[in-house]
């Protein structure tokens, strides 16, 4: 049977089937991926040995780092009250960004502006 | 427990479950919100610029802003930014008068139109009198920019490629701008930038200083001198005030 007598006689089951596989295609292409490309862990650099201690403990940090800066930030620039902590003293631990806060960011394709207008230097001159 | 007890009891563990969340997360902060606003509320910060004083051909205060603040400079009038400026003024009419540097800056109104259009708050008046803006929460709609009378306010057109004092952020594109009297100097007991720097070439033609306090330098200069405002006819109560004016 020619392509033309399958279209003729199976035109509606045709339509079905390819279009039920285009609209399936990202999420099989998606799992697929995942299952067969392994991404490496993000690797976050941890400070000195002497500045271990945080100002929360790393479960808080590790989900919640955002929430503080912001609670940080509306007090600083509303209300004129710099805290015991600020986005500029997560830099005297933390010294590179590349090797800590945009090792999480791109691996989940986060991508912030703080930086932008905040400075954090990098220890070997890149900014 | 009858009915009225339970209802009781249920609501008032409602609404504490309701409020804990809101709790602030900086428990550890050696004050509170409203302490501190009580402290800023302390002051009301003005300046009173003695044009007398002020130097024809100097730009002392103008570089010490771009400095400090990191304003940008791309030398093309359409984009930049300038938080203090001087225009040179003389009488209409007549062609032979000197002509009369004026510093123009941010008015910190009492009444600031710019906060009043902001659609998301993002400018505001402090509870010291600053007029200032929170960047994060500009969309860059440029009501402000329209609503000042003074052009006092700038929009970044364009990000800026210089960034001389590090330990100020800078603005991203598309957010407006304008003097803030370098709070951050202000909250550190420091003096402004542009003040600093016509005090250090001994021209002293700017004064800052708090206006709630009668013995302030800033409040014995207002009351000891004719001294004016800009368009005060328009009721936006500036808080810089122009000595010789």
């Amino acid at each position: 049977m020619s392509i033309k007598g399958v279209w003729a006689t199976h035109r509606n089951a045709v339509i079905v089937t390819v279009s039920t596989l285009i609209i399936l295609f990202p999420i099989a292409y998606s799992a697929a991926s995942s299952i067969l490309i392994q991404t490496p862990d993000p690797f976050l650099e941890l400070p000195d040995e002497k500045y271990r201690e945080c100002v929360r403990d790393t479960e808080y940090m590790r989900f919640h780092h955002m929430d503080l800066l912001k609670e940080i930030r509306e007090e600083f620039v509303r209300y004129g009250n710099r805290g015991e902590v600020a986005l500029d003293s997560c830099r005297g631990c933390h010294t590179s960004r590349r090797r800590f806060c945009d090792q999480c960011h791109n691996s989940v394709s986060l991508s912030l502006d703080c930086f932008g207008c905040h400075y954090y230097p990098e220890p070997d001159g890149a900014s | 427990m009858n009915r009225r007890k339970f209802l009781k009891a249920s609501g008032i563990l409602l609404s504490g479950t309701a409020c804990a969340p809101g709790l602030p997360i900086l428990t550890g902060c050696s004050s509170t919100r409203a302490d501190r606003e009580r402290v800023l509320s302390k002051y009301k910060w003005g300046m009173v610029i003695n044009l007398e004083k002020c130097r024809l051909d100097c730009d002392a205060c103008m570089v010490a802003c771009r400095k400090e603040n990191n304003v940008a400079l791309h030398g093309d009038k359409r984009w930049d930014i300038h938080w203090i400026r001087k225009v040179n003024v003389r009488q209409k009419d007549s062609p032979d008068a000197a002509w009369k540097p004026v510093p123009l800056l941010c008015n910190h109104c009492e009444e600031p139109p710019c906060a009043q259009v902001c659609p998301v708050q993002a400018t505001y008046k402090r509870d010291d009198g600053i007029v200032i803006v929170d960047h994060h929460r500009c969309i860059g709609c440029r009501y402000c920019v329209i609503a000042c009378p003074y052009n006092a306010r700038y929009f970044n057109y364009k990000e800026n490629p210089d960034w001389p004092n590090k330990e100020y952020p800078k603005r991203s594109h598309g957010v407006a701008e304008s003097c803030n009297f370098c709070a951050h100097l202000l909250d550190q007991g420091k003096k402004p930038a542009c003040v600093e720097a016509c005090d250090k070439i001994n021209a002293n033609a700017l004064c800052h200083g708090d206006l709630n306090d009668p013995d302030s330098e800033i409040s014995r200069l207002i009351s000891s001198n004719p001294v004016k405002r800009l368009r005060e006819d328009l009721g936006t109560e500036p808080k810089v005030y122009y000595i010789g004016l």
